[in-house]
Order: C-alpha cells, then sequence, then structure tokens
C-alpha cells in the first residue's frame, strides 16, 4: 500500500570545471545525463526539486512511452530514468539556479550556494503550469485551485471538481482525480478535445465525468462559504454559475526560460535549436519541452537529451 | 512482510554511507486510534537496519508523558530526528512515498551537519529573536513537497528559534481543516501566516518576517 521514494542531492565539487552541465532533471535531462555519462564526460545535473523527473513525477501513468505494454507509473519511470543515469556516473545537486553566463569559453551557472562552471551547457528546464488569469484563481491558489492532480487530488474525497483544460493532460488527470472525487466536470473552449482519441473514449466512459464544451470560465468565485465557478458559453454567449468544491487548471504550459532572455533565441518564450538541438550560443545546447518544437512528450524528450548530449559529446572532442 | 523492499533498502545504505554522526529516531505511538502508527514503527525498525549509526527509541504516546511534553509532541505518528541534541525536526504521520527522500535529507543533515541554506539565509536565522514554528502539509504524492520540507527542516537544524513539522494531511484532518489547507506544499508560519508551493528560500524568509 505505501512505496518509498529515495532520491538525494549529491555533493558535488565547484571548484572543477565540467565537461557538460544539465539544467533540469526532467527526462530530457536525464537522458542527456545518461548519454554524457557513458561518454565519460564529466557530467553535473542541477534540479532545484528535491525530487528528480520534472512533470514526470506528479503524472501518475504513462501510457504512450515505448517499452511498457503494461501503463508505467510517472514517478517510477523517473526514478529508473533517474537510477540509470546515476549509476553510470551523472551527478545530481538539488539547487536553484538563478543566473547564468552562457558567453565565453566557460560558462557559468550560478545558484545561491554556488558558481559552477563547465565547458558546455544543456538546458532541459522544461515548462510550467499556464495559469486561466482570470479574478480568484491567484487568491485561492492552494485553497481550491490546483494545478497538480497527484499532490491534491486526495483533497477531494466524494466531492465535486471542475478540470479546465482539453489535451491529455486535462482528461488523463480527470481520470486520476475522478478515484477520489464523486462528480468532474471538465471545462473546454472548444467543442472538440485535442486529447488523444484513447483517452477521449475514457473520459467519456467515466460516469462521474461531464463534459462541459465551448465554454470559458470568467471568474473563479470562492469565499468562505460559497465555491462557484462563473463560465460563460461562447455559443450562447451566456453566463452561467456552477457549484464546485475545488478547480484543477490544465491548459498548457509556460517554458522556464527567464533565465536566459536576453542570452539566447527564443520564439514566443520557448529556445529556438537547430535540428542537433544547439542554441544561437556556441558551447549552449537545449532539449525537451523547453525548446521550439510541435510535440512535447517523454518519447520526444528523451530523443532531444539523447542528441544533445551526443553533440556535446562530438563538440568536446573536436 | 517487510514494508521496505530490498531494492529500497539496497538504495538507503547506499545514500546512508555518507553519514557521520549518530542519528536517533523517536517515535511517539500508541496501539490504538492511531492511523499509522503500526507502519510508521515497522518502517523505522525496518530503517534502523540499514546503517550502525542510526538508532530508534519507541516512546508510548499516552503514557511517556515526560519525553512527550519535553519534544512537544502533540500528534501521532511522530518522529523526531536528534543528533547531538533535539532541533526541533519533525513528522508527524508516515513519512511514505515521496516523503520518505525528505526522512532520509534530515537524518543525513544531522548526521553529517551538511545543509543548503545562502549566507542570507543563515543571517536573517541568526538574527531571529522570536519563536518560529513552520508546518508543512504534504501529501505522499506529491513531487513538489520533499523541497518545501526539507528546507523547513534546514532551517529547524541551523537555528535554535525554528521548529519544523512534516504534516501528512489525510492522517490529521483536524489541522488541514483548522487551517484551511486544500492543497500542498503549504508551509505554515506560526499561526495565521502560510506560503504555497516549494518556494525558494528567500520567499519562506520573506513570509516569516511578514509573520513576526
Amino acid at each position: 500500500m505505501f512505496d518509498f521514494n529515495v532520491s538525494l542531492s549529491a555533493n558535488a565539487d565547484s571548484s572543477q570545471i565540467y565537461d557538460t552541465i544539465i539544467i533540469g532533471g526532467g527526462p530530457a535531462g536525464l537522458s542527456a545525463g545518461l548519454y554524457a555519462a557513458r561518454y565519460k564526460l564529466k557530467t553535473l545535473m542541477i534540479e532545484k526539486a528535491a525530487i528528480t523527473g520534472g512533470q514526470l513525477t506528479s503524472t501518475e501513468w504513462v501510457e504512450n512511452y515505448p517499452g511498457f505494454p503494461e501503463p508505467v507509473l510517472g514517478k517510477k519511470l523517473a526514478k529508473d530514468m533517474e537510477d540509470q543515469a546515476r549509476f553510470f556516473g551523472l551527478e545530481i545537486i538539488n539547487e536553484d539556479v538563478s543566473k547564468v553566463n552562457l558567453d565565453g569559453e566557460i560558462k557559468e551557472i550560478i545558484t545561491s550556494l554556488n558558481t559552477w562552471k563547465a565547458r558546455t551547457v544543456l538546458i532541459a528546464t522544461g515548462s510550467s503550469p499556464k495559469t486561466l488569469d482570470v479574478p480568484g484563481e491567484k487568491e485561492f491558489s492552494g485553497r481550491g485551485v490546483s494545478y497538480c492532480a497527484t499532490c491534491d487530488g486526495p483533497f477531494y474525497p466524494d466531492k465535486t471538481v471542475a478540470v479546465v483544460g482539453g489535451g491529455n493532460s486535462a482528461l488523463e488527470e480527470s481520470l486520476f482525480i475522478a478515484k477520489y472525487a464523486s462528480k468532474i466536470y471538465i471545462i473546454h473552449r472548444r467543442d472538440s478535445f485535442r486529447a488523444d482519441p484513447i483517452v477521449i473514449d475514457r473520459v467519456k466512459a467515466e460516469s462521474k465525468i461531464e463534459l462541459i464544451t465551448d465554454t470559458i470560465v470568467k471568474e473563479i468565485a470562492f469565499d468562505a462559504s460559497i465555491r462557484k465557478l462563473i463560465l460563460h458559453n461562447k455559443k450562447s454567449a451566456q453566463d452561467s454559475s456552477l457549484d464546485v468544491d475545488g478547480v484543477f487548471v490544465f491548459i498548457g504550459a509556460n517554458p522556464n526560460t527567464a533565465l536566459f532572455k536576453g542570452q539566447l533565441d527564443m520564439q514566443d518564450g520557448y529556445i529556438v535549436t537547430d535540428r542537433e538541438h544547439q542554441t544561437s550560443v556556441k558551447g549552449v545546447w537545449a532539449a525537451g519541452d523547453v525548446q521550439v518544437k510541435s510535440l512535447r512528450q517523454v518519447a520526444t524528450a528523451v530523443g532531444d537529451g539523447a542528441l544533445a548530449a551526443y553533440k556535446i559529446h562530438k563538440y568536446l572532442d573536436s | 512482510m517487510p514494508i521496505l523492499d530490498e531494492k529500497v533498502i539496497a538504495e538507503v545504505k547506499k545514500a546512508l554511507e555518507h553519514m557521520k554522526n549518530p542519528v536517533t529516531l523517536k517515535l511517539f505511538t500508541q496501539s490504538f486510534e492511531c492511523g499509522y502508527c503500526k507502519e510508521t514503527h515497522q518502517l523505522l525498525e525496518e530503517l534502523i537496519t540499514t546503517n550502525d549509526l542510526l538508532k530508534l527509541e519507541v516512546h508510548q504516546f499516552e503514557s511517556d508523558k515526560e519525553a512527550v511534553e519535553r519534544l512537544g509532541i502533540d500528534k501521532i505518528p511522530a518522529i523526531a530526528i536528534l543528533g547531538e541534541k533535539d532541533y526541533g525536526i519533525r513528522f508527524y504521520g508516515i513519512p511514505a512515498g515521496y516523503e520518505f527522500s525528505s526522512l532520509l535529507s534530515a537524518i543525513l543533515m544531522v548526521s553529517t551537519g551538511l545543509h543548503k541554506l545562502s549566507d542570507e539565509g543563515k543571517k536573517f536565522l541568526d538574527s531571529l529573536n522570536k519563536p518560529v514554528h513552520l508546518q508543512v502539509f504534504v501529501t505522499p504524492t506529491c513531487p513538489y513537497c520533499p523541497q518545501a520540507v526539507i528546507l523547513a527542516h534546514q532551517m529547524a537544524y541551523y537555528s535554535d528559534k525554528v521548529k519544523a513539522d512534516m504534516v501528512e494531511v489525510s492522517e490529521f484532518p483536524h489541522l488541514t481543516q483548522k487551517y484551511s489547507v486544500q492543497g500542498v506544499p503549504r508551509t505554515t508560519i506560526n499561526e495565521d501566516w502560510y506560503q504555497e508551493g516549494a518556494a525558494p528560500e528567500h520567499m519562506i524568509i520573506e513570509k516569516i518576517k511578514e509573520a513576526l
């Protein structure tokens, strides 16, 4: 009934110059770390969270990562990726990067504790959930407004919740929340869902879930006694209110690129790379959700990470 | 049947290889009306087999009044992590799932003296002249929670003024209600202040300043 996760920060040495520093420990960073360690590059991963694995750690089941005919738990896949990379020598430390200096032969990665130095840098900082930006959202974040189903789903046993969004995350997380809640409304601004058809079928088969389409959330009108959402139907142009105990927001993600603004070419906030993941600055690569790309999945992230590590290896060799 | 499987035991052994000084885990438990007391006890029994520097002391919550009072234990299961002294590091509820990493981090910190507080953070903690009680509410499936727990425990380790608890929400619904917690991690500061999410050190410090 219980599981026990072991994920601890290494004690790395900031006086040495690393061959490569990987910023971010999601699937892209971990696969790059695995490859880089096997190329015998002196590799350091800097992950701000105590638990490595990025968004995988807050995903319940992963069904579309090849090699797992039975669905695999996101946290298990993350842990296995971490263990595999560590086995080959990847060092992972938990520090929060506050500044980077990417120009020059030696790159500097600055945290509140250390200045780390490396010949090359791989940025794999991923993305963070987008917010709705409607009244009430900020005030009630963590008090009824959530962006993480595995974290906060347990707060809603036999309760009514709304899930906002129409992609795979929104629908899959709704199925997770259905383990706790008695009623789930999925509110989506369009009339069709962009989630994978197999996920849509499963949501439609779950009797606890009701779909509300062509509708946006105008306001999260929560107070001490009443909790409701003010909805706006785009087709009928009518407003309505919906009583809920909580709301989960899964409407996509924003890239975690604030650290790199002004130092790298970007497009809509995402880092621009060539086909081999090289950024606009020599010696700096980017992989995974943080870069400009068309499909953001575990399967594509690991490919990005592997290729970036290979190119870093070639670059250091020459 | 063991609660920790062989793979986890091997990982724990490896992680705790870096221990330097002895660490005492004080468990407060009772045989009735306690959600996960039995499981927490079993977990710690198995955990201490991984390293000779670990010691477990079991206290009965209902009868061992002196220890309960001295360590300020007010609910069970409770684990206090002691080294040379009591730093005010507590776990209320079973440290399962991702919180197992928080438990190992606390043990390592107390054993090695190594923490990750910044110079500014230490300076602020040195300047504290009032007590600070941090309660970090968590669920075992929350991957962002250990970051908040580890930070709070580091502050408790460093400063005699700070006490820091991990609180597992499902085992203490009255506290969840009292502080109207509906999302984790949530760090409450003394009674009336809180910080949402796995916030960086400087943000928690700003909140503590507001709370004092």
